[in-house]
């Protein structure tokens, strides 16, 4: 009797377990709109990770049963887990259905952008320089300007904290701020590291004296300096404006047409209600206020 | 009046006629189990077996595009120009892995030696308890305050600019190693028979003569064993080692040079890669020396168990 029992226990616990295992697969249920439910894995840009953190709070408020986790290693990882079915959006910041430098397109997978993502050159908060012209950043980015005097600041090596390969903020900011240059480390080894996601960037350059990096402004606290390009402001104004070039274009890829909770998301994200809002301030901006730029942008590169 | 042949027979073969359900049952019972524990013994070898087959047959396709030469001594790492040299990751494992046991062992060894030769009973629990501690604290912490902490002091004592490389690595793996070390040599050093320990004080030894020349070579086996466990542990290190080495492929030209690992190699980039490439038989073909080194290494444990324990 009490080894049915014991067996009855297990074979029950067995079953919760492995069904429970069983719906973990992310599946977006088709549901009417108070119930939709479901769940929608998010992964890819850590650029964009603050922004589908905050639409996902949000989105939860108004469909509580949907569960939105989002994580990010990078853009390449986004369109990657996408393709693998490991998730159901991938963030990348830049169009992965087309080809990049370094990046061949994903083909089957739908992109839908989200927002305008600006990016900043930052240093660390006791260097002297305020800005910087692209010829110097060029210069100290492949390794030839190796001292903080030969651009103005102290007498001191530039160390320089660089993304690893996969980065979608690497990829736009050697597009837009470099003039499409490679990122290269000097001949000095000792002044030159690689980081794997925003986060770490900011991190890094705070604690590191002397360094430079890049990252987006969500990012940017006063732990670091963000300095001017070319003697603008890294402002979301500025972008808009057309003086400030460094920004790209966030985008949701999704495998073919989305359904049900993903496609309800993204629908959210995409939103004027979420696009005015906490696009603004986060200091994206919202794709409607940059239509024209973007359109050029793409005829420019085709 | 038999009682003893009775409880033998007992003993022997449960009672047939009156409780012969419950005999079946005892029976089906001791399958059951004997068969269950078969079942965990063998999914726990099938799983195993699995795991390395796996990371085996997805390393192996490396040797379709890259020679075997190339790949274990080119010192080129770029995948975008298709060049998978993996000498500096193989270098910088073991010269990790060296660095940090020289850090790591005579401390440990020091403080076994204290503990268990020295320190009075209830310093003795308190350190065991805080050694204790030191092995629940999570690696990716470790790795954080190196970042944080171990970084900015390296940088200011040495005037380095990025005081990332072997030696922050190795400060932070010897201090996630220590209690390893520690707790087995301070169990190999308490096990080395007290009458040794009388014989040095009847000869007129001292406790500094006695400890070196009897007590640490008799429990040499074990602060072996204890050192080469430290060592399994500090190879597969990944997430303490990622956040201060610099990551950078990269020979080091020094202790402060940003360099790379096998195991940081592998996390900072097989998310990135796509399944059916070469560079993704390459990472798994550096999991693949991780695991060989790491077998080869426990079996050499095995080979010096001292005899008894």
């Amino acid at each position: 009797m009490k080894l049915f029992k014991n067996i009855g226990i297990i074979a029950l616990a067995t079953t919760i377990l492995f069904g429970s295992a069983a719906a973990v697969k992310p599946t977006a249920v088709l549901a009417a709109e108070k119930k939709l439910s479901g769940k929608v894995v998010v992964a890819g840009s850590s650029a964009l990770l603050p922004l589908t953190q905050q639409a996902a709070k949000e989105f939860k408020k108004k469909y509580p049963k949907v569960s939105i986790p989002a994580s990010a290693a990078g853009s390449i990882t986004g369109p990657q887990s996408v393709e693998k079915g490991a998730a159901d959006i991938g963030a990348c910041d830049w169009n992965a259905t087309q080809d990049v430098p370094g990046f061949k397109a994903f083909a089957g997978q739908v992109a839908h952008p989200v927002a305008v993502i600006p990016f900043a050159t930052i240093v660390h908060k006791d260097v002297k320089v305020d800005n910087l012209t692209k010829d110097q950043l060029v210069k100290i980015f492949t390794g030839k300007i190796t001292n903080w005097k030969e651009v103005g600041g102290a007498d001191a090596k530039i160390v320089v904290i660089n993304r690893s390969f996969g980065s979608g903020t690497r990829v736009n900011y050697e597009m837009k701020a470099l003039g499409g240059e490679s990122i290269k480390k000097s001949d000095d080894k000792n002044t030159y590291k690689e980081v794997g996601k925003s986060g770490e960037m900011l991190t890094n350059v705070a604690n590191t004296p002397n360094s430079i990096g890049y990252i987006d402004l969500v990012y940017v606290n006063d732990t670091v300096k963000a300095i001017k390009y070319e003697g603008v402001e890294p402002t979301v104004e500025n972008v808009k404006n057309g003086k400030y070039p460094i920004w790209g274009v966030g985008y949701y890829l999704t495998k073919g047409e989305p359904k049900g909770a993903t496609k309800a998301f993204i629908e959210y994200v995409q939103s004027k209600e979420f696009q005015q809002g906490s696009v603004k301030k986060m200091k994206f901006i919202p794709i409607s206020e940059m239509k024209d730029q973007i359109e050029k942008l793409n005829k420019d590169t085709k | 009046m038999t009682s003893i042949k009775e409880t033998h027979l007992i003993q022997e073969r449960p009672p047939v006629t009156r409780h012969s359900r419950r005999s079946t049952w005892l029976k089906i019972n001791d399958r059951l189990f004997k068969y269950t524990t078969w079942i965990s013994a063998s999914l726990l070898m099938i799983t195993l077996a699995a795991i390395i087959l796996f990371i085996a047959k997805t390393g192996f396709l490396v040797f379709g595009d890259v020679s075997v030469v190339d790949f274990f001594f080119s010192a080129e790492w770029a995948p975008d120009e298709e060049k998978y040299g993996s000498a500096i990751f193989i270098f910088g494992t073991l010269a990790l892995t060296l660095l940090t046991l020289l850090i790591a062992t005579p401390i440990s060894v020091g403080i076994a030696v204290f503990m268990a030769e020295i320190a009075p009973e209830r310093l003795k629990r308190a350190l065991n308890s805080l050694l204790n501690l030191l092995v629940g604290i999570p690696s990716i912490v470790y790795g954080y305050l190196g970042l944080t902490v171990l970084l900015p002091f390296l940088r200011k004592v040495t005037g380095q600019p990025l005081a990332d490389g072997l030696l922050a690595s190795a400060i932070v793996l010897a201090i996630m190693v220590l209690p390893t070390i520690t707790t087995i040599s301070s169990d190999a050093i308490s096990f080395v028979p007290r009458e040794y320990r009388e014989a040095a004080y009847g000869l007129g030894a001292t406790r500094l003569q006695t400890i070196i020349y009897i007590i640490l070579p008799a429990a040499r086996n074990g602060i072996i064993s204890a050192i080469i466990l430290g060592m399994a542990r500090a190879l597969g290190e990944t997430m303490a080692v990622v956040m201060v080495i610099g990551n950078v492929a990269q020979w080091p030209n020094g202790l402060f040079t940003p360099t790379a690992v096998l195991t940081s190699n592998i996390v900072m980039q097989i998310l990135n890669v796509q399944y059916d490439s070469t560079w993704n038989y390459a990472l798994y073909m550096m999991a693949f020396i991780l695991l060989i080194i790491s077998l080869f290494l426990i079996i050499l444990i095995r080979l010096m168990r001292p005899k008894g324990v």
